[in-house]
């Protein structure tokens, strides 16, 4: 297991307590998990996604990720339309594991842009991880 | 909660970048930065390593040893070994289960002959204490002496088909040590506990070589004296670097031991009847399962039952497991609860082509094609209330997902466990 130290938490990105991070590109927001995630989970086996058009609430369960150690959910950080899911995944779950942050599992347009700015930044993040 | 214990390689584990967790009463690692899927596929491809101190070895010596043992143990130590069913001799081991009375599993365990009266018992973590009291209990005016060697030795595995090539290299005179070394045997010895051959380390360090495992791959459990342990562990390391060797976690154990159907004590056997399993080689069956070859603690209750649940291994369609909590049910494919998970792990090395399931290692002319890349299985044990017959379609459900599994006879094909050791140097 890393320490924090040893682990990435851009300040380009926000984060949920549930270890999602969000990242605003336009009027859409990518969606992925953190570095902490990924080193706890293990090896990232299996990624299921949800469809193109699929509406959700912020905190609503979209998706699972399956590591070697367990199944876990997914939990949307913001509500909105999914206008995109990241299908290279399917093929290459490991790069969630090798690349955190450039591996968004989903592309959403919010329904309230606004519930970017309740989200952590890095530094409430990593706070919230030291306990 | 009990104070979490460690092994002597707890350092080791943390500066390598081990992920930890409790495992029994230990922090043991679950995988190191390789991952638990290249730990997996090392063992099956080269060879990983184990750190397994945390089981534990009691050592039995005295003329009531064996008489004690056929007791309490379930197989019998008279009719044992190969097909002839030969009585077990010093330097050969065998795998069964410790019963109470009523045919519920106190633990599974591994009982050596080390010589005339002197024999070894390993079982699982935390539970030496457990079961040398067992014995003791058991033992009435029977004369031995009965030592709970918990935490006093190391304890590793190396397991794969290069497990040999490394071991041979720490060995003194490794060639000759691990030359006719059949399954289920074992060589050399340490802390007292001496089988009738010799082995050491180059350094002259006594070790215990055993040709056994718990991952269905070829490969030895090796015990030496605490003191000497975390320098065994660096000196396989070293051994094995250029021949593909990984240091492996739990994970990988697990899915390795899942795969090969192979239980886990306290979570596939455990306090019910040991009935209905594919695990029955463990237990003295006449042929055509009508009675057993002696009596031992626990017969009576498994002759008398006449009922009971149904253990039987699974494989899944692709890699989704679930994760087996207090919600998570067997179905029928009605959708009727019909059992209970015991074990759900991905089996790495595997996929499914066509009605066939395939290994990393199963050789081309066997049907592995050409551009195989194994995206793993699903796999494990399922705990049903009437039997199922092999090749039945079954759903496992945690209330949320569902997978569709298929009843097994076997899992992962083509394992090396058994293959001679002429082969494997």
């Amino acid at each position: 297991m890393k320490e924090l130290s040893e682990l990435d938490f851009p300040e380009t990105v926000r984060y949920t307590e549930d270890h999602e991070w969000a990242a605003v590109d336009g009027d859409t927001v990518r969606i992925g998990v953190s570095d902490y995630a990924q080193d706890q989970l293990g090896d990232i086996v299996y990624v299921e996604m949800p469809e193109v058009g699929d509406m959700f609430e912020k905190g609503d369960e979209f998706g699972t990720l399956e590591s070697v150690k367990a199944v876990s959910e997914l939990y949307l950080p913001m509500g909105g339309e999914v206008v995109a899911v990241n299908d290279a995944l399917l093929e290459t779950p490991e790069s969630i594991n090798q690349e955190p942050y450039g591996s968004w599992i989903i592309e959403i347009r919010p329904t309230d842009p606004a519930e970017y700015e309740e989200l952590m930044n890095a530094e409430d993040y990593v706070d919230m991880l030291r306990g | 909660m009990d104070e979490l214990r460690t092994t002597r390689l707890h350092a080791w584990h943390l500066e390598n970048g081990a992920n930890m967790a409790r495992f029994g009463l230990y922090d043991m690692p679950l995988w190191y930065p390789a991952g638990a899927k290249a730990e997996h596929l090392a063992v099956i491809e080269s060879a990983g390593v184990f750190d397994t101190s945390h089981m534990a070895v009691i050592g039995l010596q005295g003329e009531g040893a064996r008489g004690l043992l056929q007791f309490c143990f379930t197989k019998d130590l008279d009719r044992c070994l190969g097909k002839e069913k030969s009585p077990l001799v010093a330097g050969r081991c065998v795998y069964g289960v410790f019963l109470q009375p009523d045919g519920t599993v106190i633990d599974d365990a591994i009982v050596y002959q080390l010589g005339g009266n002197d024999y070894m018992v390993v079982v699982n973590a935390g539970m030496g204490g457990i079961v040398a009291e067992h014995l003791d209990l058991h033992k009435g005016r029977a004369s031995l002496t009965i030592i709970d060697y918990t935490d006093k030795l190391g304890k590793m595995d190396i397991q794969g088909p290069v497990a040999a090539k490394i071991l041979e290299k720490v060995l003194r005179n490794g060639d000759e040590v691990l030359a006719g070394m059949v399954y289920f045997s074992c060589r050399g010895g340490c802390d007292g506990l001496q089988s009738p051959t010799a082995a050491a380390l180059l350094d002259g360090t006594p070790i215990l070589v055993s040709r056994t495992g718990y991952t269905g791959e070829f490969g030895f459990e090796l015990f030496v004296a605490g003191e000497n342990f975390v320098s065994l562990w660096q000196m396989v390391l070293a051994a094995g670097e250029d021949l593909g060797l990984l240091p492996c976690g739990l994970a990988a154990r697990d899915s390795l031991r899942a795969g090969a159907v192979l239980p886990l004590s306290h979570q596939d056997i455990g306090p019910w009847l040991f009935a209905n399993n594919p695990w029955q080689f463990a237990l003295p069956w006449q042929e055509g399962e009508r009675g057993f070859s002696k009596d031992f603690l626990g017969a009576a209750a498994l002759l008398a039952a006449t009922d009971g649940d149904h253990t039987l291994p699974f494989a899944g369609f692709d890699l989704r497991k679930i994760t087996v909590g207090k919600d998570t049910f067997v179905t029928d494919l009605q959708g009727d609860t019909i059992g209970q998970v015991l074990t759900c792990a991905t089996d790495m090395a595997i996929g499914r082509v066509g009605e066939m399931i395939v290994s990393a290692a199963t050789p081309a002319a066997e049907g592995r094609p050409e551009d195989f890349k194994p995206r793993g299985l699903s796999c494990g044990f399922v705990k049903v209330r009437k039997p199922q017959a092999v090749g039945e379609l079954v759903m496992l459900t945690d209330g949320k997902r569902e997978i569709k599994v298929e009843i097994r006879q076997d899992i992962r094909p083509h394992r090396s466990a058994r293959r001679p050791i002429t082969a494997m140097l």
